[in-house]
């Protein structure tokens, strides 16, 4: 059965969000951030998803017209109304998917060196959730 | 499938598990329906990713729309809410009990039984202080308040503290582990992984409950009175997919918030554990505390400036995050659409919203510098790196509520009680227009009371329940 919104152009913005923020990430770990920003997309309540659907249409129809990548990285720095609201949502679940399954990683995506004796504070979770204070938030009150 | 019960109740948070007890050791046959799933304490970290997409409705991903949208959360478990916040227990204050009594009219609501209630919940929560040493970021509050001369207090929690005395020892007496074994232990039944799509009503009555199962199987359950405890947004989606609608969903108050980051010298982040402390000097209109600060937190506090603020976060030991929260006079509505399963939520923050969390954003700066910060950074988008107090000035001429990620936990009024002309139900939860549906959580708080609201739901629960029992036992 067609789902709503469809994957395909969540991920394709996403994957290419990831690489314009994130360009150090290395291919496997962007993967599995894509994989993960996409299953919580699709969790989502019904008419975020419907809103989201609409505008990553939009998003997908506009990048055909002008270049995927070069939209991608034009909205990337403007916050548009709307839109801006959809990369807002991707760049949160990806950036706290991110560091809290690799505490060490660079601003840029990279590894940096972890400190000796280092343990991560939070067991890494495949097939985990996220959480963005901008559009996920934490109950911790 | 199908079944029967005298009392069911929809929901097992801090409504619906006081009321299931209530009632159970009252003699009544109870049917618990939990839409989540029961995941026991130490399964999954607090605050992490693992426990968002094992307990929180769709991971945490929920939004109030509006300009600016306000994300919140809803828990989707067992115990619902008490599961996966930070157990911190505020009593309802004097001044807000008065104020339902009078502006919304809520009859026999005398604080004296409200505060005997409320102490029976702190003895069955073992509700305390931090008995030994607090964490690196609740001192770090604390420290700056004390500073300023600011008022503040350490907030209690339901905790107990058998492991050790610290902060982090704590183990959490969430619903789980007190009303609903109660519950249980008095013959109720409590069976999760059932989400209630709606109620048959006949003459005012309501007659049967139609849920689906985890497994997809659609469940009929047939019952004398419900209660309805599934939390401020879910409750009164129910009750308009049931055809309840009058004074339902329309008077959403919430408690937003925005965010920051604050770096120390030292390493003070807990990835596990949330400040108990709290900053009441503006109070009721703006509070501060701190959040959970986990590193993909930390991340998500930088990433509304991320070119500015990214470095930061291959310091996030060294990082906590902190909010400010109003008393919001702005109201939002919850409304079930015919053929979506999920209700369309909106909340518009008014001007004096917008203004007040500009004011508490540069205010809690301002604290954490005190406080020994060496750098704060705002979550809205351009926001500067604040690293000395003339750097405020410009968090004031910077900050727009539409350029932040405003968010909230604290969800409530969707169904208000009292005699008023907007009340939903009556002064004891019956749903008006019906006679056997109840509405018994946050839902029912008139208005937000400026605390944490988890108490007072506990309290006005435990309260309905005993009256439910008195009525139906006179009836008798």
């Amino acid at each position: 059965m067609p789902t709503f919104p469809p994957p395909g152009p969540i991920a394709g913005f996403c994957d290419r969000l990831v690489a314009h923020d994130l360009p150090d990430l290395p291919a496997g770990r962007r993967a599995e951030v894509v994989a993960f920003a996409g299953r919580r997309i699709a969790a989502m309540p019904t008419p975020m998803r419907l809103g989201v659907g609409v505008v990553s249409c939009v998003v997908e129809g506009a990048g055909r017209l002008v270049g995927r990548t070069h939209l991608t990285s034009f909205l990337a720095r403007r916050p548009l109304p709307v839109v801006g609201e959809y990369v807002r949502l991707v760049r949160s679940l990806v950036y706290a998917r991110v560091w809290d399954a690799w505490p060490d990683t660079s601003p840029t995506g990279g590894s940096s060196v972890r400190p000796p004796g280092f343990v991560s504070p939070i067991s890494p979770t495949p097939g985990g959730n996220g959480d963005t204070n901008a559009r996920v938030t934490v109950d911790d009150e | 499938m199908s079944g029967a019960t005298e009392v069911l109740v929809i929901g097992s948070g801090a409504g619906g598990a006081p009321t299931a007890a209530t009632l159970a050791e009252a003699g009544f046959d109870v049917l618990v329906l939990e839409e989540g799933p029961l995941v026991r304490q130490g399964e999954v970290t607090p605050f992490s990713l693992e426990q968002m997409e094992r307990q929180y409705r769709a991971g945490g991903v929920t939004v109030a729309f509006g300009l600016p949208s306000v994300a919140y959360t809803e828990a989707c478990c067992a115990g619902g809410g008490t599961e996966v916040n930070s157990g911190l227990y505020r009593r309802p204050p004097e001044d807000v009990l008065d104020r339902w009594r009078t502006r919304y009219r809520v009859a026999d609501f005398d604080s004296a039984e409200v505060y005997a209630i409320c102490d029976e919940v702190e003895r069955t929560l073992s509700v305390q202080p931090v008995p030994g040493a607090h964490t690196a970021p609740s001192e770090a509050l604390r420290r700056g308040a004390a500073a300023l001369g600011w008022r503040h207090d350490e907030i209690p929690r339901w905790m107990d503290y058998r492991r050790g005395p610290d902060a982090r020892d704590g183990r959490r007496r969430s619903m789980t582990e007190t009303y609903l074994p109660r519950a249980e232990a008095a013959g109720a039944r409590v069976a999760t992984g059932h989400r209630v799509d709606r109620l048959v009503l006949d003459r005012g009555r309501a007659i049967r409950a139609f849920a689906t199962r985890d497994d997809g199987e659609t469940v009929t359950i047939d019952f004398d009175h419900v209660i309805v405890c599934g939390g401020a947004i879910q409750t009164p989606a129910l009750l308009q997919r049931s055809g309840l609608r009058r004074h339902v969903g329309r008077n959403l108050a919430v408690h937003p918030t925005v965010k920051l980051a604050a770096r120390f010298d030292d390493e003070v982040n807990v990835p596990d554990d949330v400040p108990v402390h709290q900053v009441k000097e503006f109070a009721p209109d703006l509070s501060f505390g701190g959040s959970a600060s986990g590193p993909g937190l930390a991340a998500l506090a930088l990433s509304d400036s991320w070119p500015r603020f990214r470095d930061a976060v291959t310091d996030w030991r060294r990082l906590a995050v902190y909010y400010a929260a109003i008393t919001s006079e702005g109201r939002g509505l919850v409304r079930a659409v015919p053929g979506m399963r999920d209700p369309v939520v909106t909340y518009r923050l008014t001007r004096r919203d917008r203004a007040l969390l500009g004011r508490g954003l540069a205010r809690l700066a301002l604290l954490l510098l005190r406080a020994g910060a060496t750098e704060v950074y705002p979550s809205y988008r351009g926001a500067p790196v604040v690293r000395r107090e003339a750097d405020l000035a410009t968090v004031g001429a910077t900050f727009a509520a539409s350029k932040a990620s405003v968010m909230t936990v604290h969800l409530c009024s969707t169904v208000p009680f009292g005699e008023h002309d907007r009340s939903a139900a009556d002064s004891f939860g019956l749903v008006r227009g019906t006679g056997n549906v109840h509405v018994n959580d946050a839902s029912l708080l008139p208005d937000a009371p400026g605390v944490n609201p988890q108490a007072s739901v506990m309290a006005v629960a435990v309260r309905n329940a005993r009256r439910f029992v008195e009525a139906i036992k006179r009836a008798r």
